[in-house]
């Protein structure tokens, strides 16, 4: 009856000491198999308990099971909406500005640059080094016009 | 400022008063090809036929004709300062007149091949977006998950790569908001200040 969503090993459990650890494993197994099935299909109280009740289990522990599952589920829901492969997502962006003077070949440049880095993370392995890009003013200002228009056609579609 | 040539380079230079004005124009045009393209020799062998003269002589002029060119564009130095620099050569008006004509009509083009030798990082180039909603994945039905996708090209070292990425409504608004407080800086009193007082 312990929750089974958390991450203890439920064999070093001691209030579960005395049960055979072979029928230990199976239960655990069992149950986090439903749970996660049930996860994924969001499935309501009523329909987990059908399932429940076809594996016979009395109406006590049923109750039980989905009282501590429907603490859970919005976690649930989070965890199992995060696995899966994705693109590099951006987490955040730093830009420094720049006003160049001279190099060592051409001197008297005098313009401003910007140098823009995008945090990024990989759905796997969590860290991946930086996208760091140059740009002048009007390429930022072209990147900064772009990222809006998408900006707009999301809150374009939120409303339909 | 004046431009301080060594006395190899001077040295180079002086034969070209011998060569004629038609001369040094071709100089000219074969020490610009040499910034534009690189060497040459096919076009210095011929220059040296025309011009009745030995291979290494077109050579050094025109090397000597491309730094001259060349730091001159570099340091962006002004017309006077060009004209006492090439004063000390001792060369006459016209040779004078054709030189500075030279420098004053290529400089622009010198200046833009030199800014391609500065240490670079890669540039931004274009932006590409897509608006993705995730309906299901293996691990969970029914969702409605929205998501940008980006894909960002950049141009390093001539090559162009472009890299997709993604991100989520709220951390495109947070990216939106902070690159245009960073194209605000410019307009501020103190980077206002900076670029008038460093010309």
């Amino acid at each position: 009856k312990k929750c089974v969503i958390s991450n203890l090993s439920i064999l070093d459990d001691p209030d579960l000491k005395d049960i055979d650890p072979a029928v230990l494993k199976h239960c655990h197994a069992a149950a986090a198999t439903c749970i996660l099935e049930a996860g994924k299909h969001k499935a309501d109280k009523s329909a987990i308990s059908t399932c429940l009740e076809d594996c016979k289990l009395d109406r006590e522990r049923i109750e039980e099971f989905c009282t501590e599952y429907q603490k859970n589920e919005d976690a649930l829901e989070i965890i199992l909406g995060s696995i899966g492969r994705s693109p590099l997502h951006i987490t955040d962006v730093s830009w420094r500005l720049e006003y160049q003077i001279k190099t060592n070949q051409l001197h008297k440049t005098y313009q401003p640059s910007y140098l823009v880095t995008l945090n990024v993370e990989n759905s796997d392995s969590g860290s991946h080094p930086d996208v760091s890009f140059s740009c002048t003013m009007e390429q930022l200002q072209d990147l900064v016009g772009k990222l809006k228009d998408a900006a707009k056609s999301l809150e374009r579609a939120t409303q339909m | 400022m004046l431009l301080v040539l060594s006395e190899e380079q001077r040295e180079h230079l002086g034969c070209l008063p011998r060569l004629g004005d038609a001369a040094v124009a071709e100089l000219g045009r074969l020490a610009l090809e040499l910034l534009r393209r690189g060497g040459a020799p096919r076009a210095l062998e011929a220059a040296a036929r025309k011009l009745g003269v030995g291979v290494d002589a077109v050579q050094h002029g025109v090397e000597a004709l491309t730094y001259l060119l060349t730091e001159s564009s570099k340091l962006a130095i002004s017309e006077i300062d060009f004209q006492d620099s090439v004063h000390v050569l001792g060369f006459s008006d016209e040779l004078n007149k054709l030189l500075l004509q030279l420098y004053l009509d290529n400089r622009k083009e010198i200046r833009s091949i030199l800014s391609e030798l500065a240490p670079k990082l890669p540039s931004y180039h274009n932006l590409e977006w897509r608006l993705d909603v995730q309906l299901a994945s293996r691990s969970l039905r029914q969702q409605i998950k929205p998501a940008m996708t980006i894909k960002l090209h950049l141009n390093q070292n001539g090559d162009q790569t472009a890299q997709v990425l993604q991100t989520d409504p709220s951390t495109l608004l947070h990216l939106i908001q902070q690159l245009e407080q960073a194209l605000g800086e410019m307009k501020t009193n103190h980077c206002r200040r900076i670029v008038r007082n460093m010309k």
